[in-house]
């Protein structure tokens, strides 16, 4: 909402400057986005000298002027050839501005000639109402300063940000009164002609069939108006506000809302077939063709003002093309009504139309500014129109306004604010919302007809308070029953889990909770994929962002492709968050993921140490040092069935029998779908079962007492045996004393055979009670190595 | 005669000693002087002639040099292979060292993690809940009936199914009420989603709610909570104002401005020119909100407060781009290490 200080000074004493004004208000709750001058938005309106004036043969009509603004010539063609002579200094709007009738100025070319810019009218500068005459500025003023300048024209505006409870201050009244009770400054009567409120008798016929949708419904009929443009005065203002005149009858109808925050439409009298005004729900499939060009089909729901026989208007939205206001119009009827404000939300909503009318409707106006705003009309279509006759008020109200009464008590205050406020302050604030009553302890308050915002003490309080200020309100802190709770398990876990990769160097990524559809496409995923079971987004911002995750591997790639082209070549990164089922119920199901990928090298190339490409052995590495610090058995089962891992590189992750995972390298396929030059791995892990088994369980190892042996044995071995499948072997045996087995070398090529490979194991034994001897540990060991040997069909090197 | 000699011999010794530098030096000193065939040895043969008494005089004497010989080396030693160690030639110790590096946690994670632990330090537990909610839990239970123009504050996302994307973390306050019973003091930090994206907006992004209801919870109580908050957060010097403003879902409402960090208050592009920061909205729980979890407005009263996490990590380090925290590029989030 722009409120003109000069205009809100029409109803309100001001005592203040206009930056005083906007943090008076502010602090009161009413947000002053901006204060700007609205002849210094135009841009460069500047003052020039004419140094020549050229007139070419080719282009009769023009003159072409040679200009200076002090620093640089322009040429600039004008039509008001006679008007233009060398010395004048004149107003020119450069390019790149614009003027008050709202013309963006661009240079332009006629001919071979080149205009930078245009010489202003008074018209078009906004500060007169002569249009044929340029404006001429005074020889001595300062070539290349700003016309509002020389000539000391300036305009505040405050640009108010109401929140949707405040209908009542959009309009430049509803300002008035809000600083009134901000502050005391004395408002100016609103005073009306006795004449106006009489009139002829009305000639026509209103009904309101819809007592639902509409409250009140005033209207008068006004006799051979001029429809022309209107006066400067007018202009001014709408231009001020941001508005575009159109007709002086369109005009006054802006300029009565946008001054007491009343709606008004005018209808073309001639048009209405039978005088006759009905007020109804519209009939299903009834159709307008509304004043944006648009033809609306209405349904039961939506509330129109119709004739003996057609919809005419929207109500509370939009007019009809057709029974709108036009040059020809000669009589015309002027609505002013309070409809009811969630049926024109809803209408509005559903046709996807806001306008000024209807976001004023929809938070409220004041039951009783509709005659106030008819009145105002009045006066400016006999003023400016010069309307010759016009009719009396006709106003249907079928069950006039009560304003609730609403008691505050003082210890209800006090307990809320967490402090008391004298009672004749209390009292005073009070008294500019409403007409109090007090009684003992407490107050009976009825708000005023514009403040329908306030229904319950609360609202109360909330005036209380922020009339008094918020500022001087103390600060405490609160008297509370004291009570704690352990931080639950999923935060607890959240936390680790993002501890633990940082440790191991990887960054947390966080993305979009929506994806593409076609990413999962993408990946290749089968059909029947739960995973392709999507939650959809009925309005996305883009079809990319159009689904709701159900895994995080879209992200990871994408992350990782976004680097890829912004010079980082190796990654490391994980994704901790949900992803989205649908359930038979309208929730979804939002289990958290985790979310591993790993590209590129696993070192940039540096002086100390030759890079390698990332493989399934950092995955797994990184994965089974993150499970062991989580202390979750989970088992690497060779071999997912992931249609976008290479299935020779890639495990499924498995906890108490059921996959909960997986980890791999990714299609070279896959990755040119994502446009990923290089080499990527990837895990995702469902944390929820991970969560149930989780605990911060500590098994303490203590230092041993007697030393451990260890043994060797290489050995030739057929290359498909699985390292795995020896040690789950030689732990199927329960050596004694045998406290663990690792595989320390695995060599192929020659001189082994090609179809084998030599591996070499170490043997840890240690006894809990005493020293082994070397005698003990050989036999064990030999016995063991033959067990190997056969079972294997392994031969010593 | 002989005498003499030895004092001779001491005062040579102890000069050649003083020149030892390098162990082989030191070696050939030990075998020159007192090796088996050294010096002193010979000169203990020597006594041989002499008379009992010098015998026994001279002799302990040259045993006596001997042993401080001995002892002297050792120190020397000592000393030598001290210094020897020094003697290798430096490395080119400009090189950059064999690095281990730690990875990071996003910048807005860490951000909910540091509120997190501020309003846990003041007693209210961490709560947390759907990202796909109910039109009910959204807007209708926080008095944001569908006709409401208070429903425009927030561009939602609507689900096929009729289920929305939840468009503030407010529903947790009603989630926890109905679960609960009071006294109660909980924040939920989580992800929220609205219909809109430019360079402040995106349209995923975080918030945290906090909730607190007791018997005598009041607005100067709701002050005093964030007054804390904002300082512990931004600095102890860092100045709050209250604005009223409109929830429906809190009456009072208020908005809490901190003064600009960027400009130090003096105006910047960053706070419109006005000094000040909006931070965040809070205000004390609406009635009809307690209405639809049937607490009792006459026993309970409390007040709630949002936050934007990017917004307060975009202030803290002087971002101006939201979609940074989104496109998570490495060289972005190594800052944050
Ligand atoms: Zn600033």
């Amino acid at each position: 909402m722009r409120v003109p200080i000069s205009w809100l000074s029409e109803f309100i004493d001001l005592k203040g400057s206009p930056e005083e004004i906007a943090e008076i208000l502010t602090m009161g709750g009413i947000e002053v986005g901006s204060i700007e001058d609205p002849y210094e938005n135009l841009g460069e309106l500047v003052a020039v000298k004419i140094l020549e004036v050229l007139e070419p043969e080719e282009l009769k009509e023009i003159a072409l002027c040679k200009v200076t603004d002090g620093k640089e010539v322009y040429t600039v063609i004008t039509t008001a050839k006679d008007q233009v002579k060398p010395g004048l200094v004149l107003g020119l709007v450069k390019p790149g501005s614009t003027t008050f009738t709202f013309q963006k100025i661009e240079i332009k070319h006629i001919k071979k000639y080149q205009s930078y810019g245009m010489f202003l009218s008074p018209y078009e500068a906004g500060i007169g109402e002569e249009k044929d005459k340029l404006l001429i500025l005074p020889e001595d003023a300062p070539l290349g300063e700003s016309i509002y300048k020389i000539l000391g024209i300036s305009e505040t505006v405050l640009e108010l940000e109401i929140t949707p409870n405040r209908g009542d201050v959009l309009s430049i009244l509803g300002a008035a009164r809000e600083l009134h009770t901000l502050t005391s400054w004395e408002l100016k009567p609103i005073k009306f002609e006795d004449y106006l409120k009489a009139g002829n008798k009305f000639k026509g016929k209103i009904e309101i069939e819809d007592k639902d949708g509409c409250f009140r419904y005033a209207g008068r009929f006004f006799a051979n108006v001029k429809v022309q443009e209107s006066p400067f005065h007018i202009q001014k203002k709408l231009w001020l506000c941001g508005l575009r005149p159109i007709n002086n009858i369109v005009d006054i109808t802006n300029y009565v809302l946008l001054e007491f925050g009343q709606p008004l439409h005018a209808f073309d009298w001639n048009k209405i077939k039978d005088h006759t005004i009905v007020i109804r729900k519209a009939k299903i499939g009834e159709k307008l063709l509304m004043l944006d060009g648009i033809e609306r089909e209405f349904t039961e729901e939506d509330l129109v003002i119709a004739d003996a026989e057609k919809p005419m208007v929207l109500a509370g939205i939009m007019g009809g093309e057709d029974s709108g206001v036009s040059e020809e119009t000669a009589h015309i009827f002027l609505e002013s009504a309070w409809f009811n404000p969630k049926r024109i939300r809803k209408s509005s909503q559903r046709h996807r139309i806001t306008t000024e009318s209807s976001y004023r409707f929809e938070r409220g106006i004041d039951p009783e500014g509709v005659i106030l705003g008819l009145l105002r009309a009045s006066e400016l279509i006999l003023e400016i129109a010069k309307a010759e006759k016009f009719s009396e008020i006709m106003d249907l109200y079928p069950k006039p306004y009560i304003a609730p009464q609403i008691l505050l008590s003082q210890k209800k205050l006090s307990k809320y604010l967490g402090f008391s406020i004298p009672l004749e302050e209390v009292e005073n604030t009070l008294n500019k919302i409403g007409w109090v009553r007090r009684s003992e302890g407490s107050f009976e308050v009825i708000p005023y007809s514009y403040r329908q915002d306030l229904k319950i003490p609360e609202d109360l309080i909330e005036e209380v308070a922020r009339i008094y200020g918020y500022e001087k309100i103390p600060t405490t802190y609160p008297k509370a029953v004291l009570y704690a709770k352990a931080p639950l398990d999923i935060i607890n876990l959240e936390n680790k889990v993002k501890n633990v990769l940082k440790s191991l160097g990887f960054f947390q990524i966080i993305t979009y909770s929506f994806i593409d559809p076609k990413s999962l496409e993408k990946l290749n995923l089968s059909h029947d994929d739960p995973r392709k079971n999507l939650i959809e987004i009925a309005n996305p911002i883009a079809s990319t962002q159009s689904v709701m995750r159900t895994t995080l591997v879209p992200g990871l790639l994408e992350t990782a492709c976004f680097n890829l082209f912004r010079e980082v070549n190796s990654l490391k990164i994980f994704e901790i968050g949900k992803v989205f089922f649908p359930t038979e119920d309208v929730l979804a199901y939002e289990p958290m993921h985790l979310g591993i990928l790993l590209m590129g090298n696993n070192t940039e190339e540096i002086w100390y140490e030759e890079p390698r490409k990332f493989d399934i052995y950092d995955l797994k590495g990184y994965l089974e040092e993150f499970f062991e610090i989580l202390k979750i058995p989970i088992q690497f089962k060779p071999y997912s069935s992931e249609p976008f891992l290479k299935k020779g590189v890639s495990f499924d992750l498995i906890l108490n029998n059921s996959k909960i995972g997986f980890a791999g390298e990714v299609k070279n396929l896959i990755l040119k779908e994502f446009d990923l030059k290089t080499n990527v791995l990837l895990a995702e892990i469902d944390l929820e079962p991970v969560l149930k088994q989780w605990e911060e369980v500590f098994k303490v190892k203590k230092p041993p007492k007697y030393p451990s042996t260890f043994r060797d044995v290489t050995c030739i071995l057929k290359r498909e045996i699985k390292i795995g499948d020896i040690l789950e072997f030689i732990k199927s045996l329960s050596v004694l004393y045998l406290e663990k087995v690792k595989c320390i070398k695995i060599y192929e090529g020659p001189p082994i055979p090609e179809d084998e490979k030599s591996v070499s194991l170490r043997f840890w034994y240690r006894a809990p009670d005493r020293t082994l001897t070397d005698e003990e540990v050989n036999e064990i060991q030999e016995d063991l190595a033959k067990k190997i040997f056969i079972k294997f069909s392994a031969k010593p090197r | 005669m002989i005498a003499d000699e030895i004092e001779k011999l001491k005062s040579e010794i102890w000069q050649e000693f003083e020149n030892i530098d390098s162990l082989s030096e030191l070696n050939n000193f030990r075998i020159k002087y007192i090796g088996k065939k050294g010096v002193i040895t010979s000169y203990l043969k020597k006594l041989k002639d002499l008379t009992l008494e010098e015998k026994k005089r001279l002799g302990k004497e040259l045993n006596q040099l001997k042993a401080d010989i001995e002892t002297r080396l050792k120190q020397k030693e000592k000393e030598i292979l001290f210094k020897e160690e020094d003697k290798e030639v430096g490395l080119d110790l400009t090189l950059p060292g064999r690095r281990v590096f730690l990875g990071a946690i996003h910048p807005l994670s860490q951000i909910i993690d540091e509120l997190c632990a501020i309003f846990s330090r003041l007693g209210f537990e961490i709560v947390t809940g759907p990202e796909i909610e109910t039109e009910y839990y959204n807007f209708t239970a926080l008095n944001i009936p569908d006709w409401h123009p208070a429903r425009d504050m927030q561009a939602t996302f609507y689900l096929k199914n009729g289920a929305i994307l939840r468009t503030h973390t407010s529903p947790m306050q009603i989630r926890t009420m109905l679960e609960r019973v009071p006294p109660l003091r909980i924040i939920a930090p989580g992800k929220v989603y609205r219909c809109d994206a430019d360079v402040r907006h995106s349209p995923m992004f975080h918030q945290i709610e906090g909730l607190m209801v007791d018997r005598e919870v009041s607005f100067s109580d709701l002050k005093g909570i964030l007054t804390y908050f904002a300082k512990e957060t931004f600095g102890e010097k860092t100045k709050v104002r209250f604005r009223p403003s409109y929830f429906p879902f809190t009456e009072p409402s208020v908005e809490m401005d901190i003064g600009c960090v960027i400009c130090n208050s003096k105006g910047c592009r960053v706070c419109s020119y006005t000094g000040w920061l909006e931070i965040l909205g809070a205000g004390m729980v609406h009635p009809e909100v307690f209405k639809a979890v049937n607490y009792d407005t006459e026993i309970w009263q409390g007040f709630a407060f949002g936050l934007g996490i990017e917004r307060i990590a975009m202030i803290k380090y002087g971002i101006d781009d939201i979609r940074l925290f989104f496109e998570n590029h490495l060289y972005f989030l190594e800052s944050f290490k």
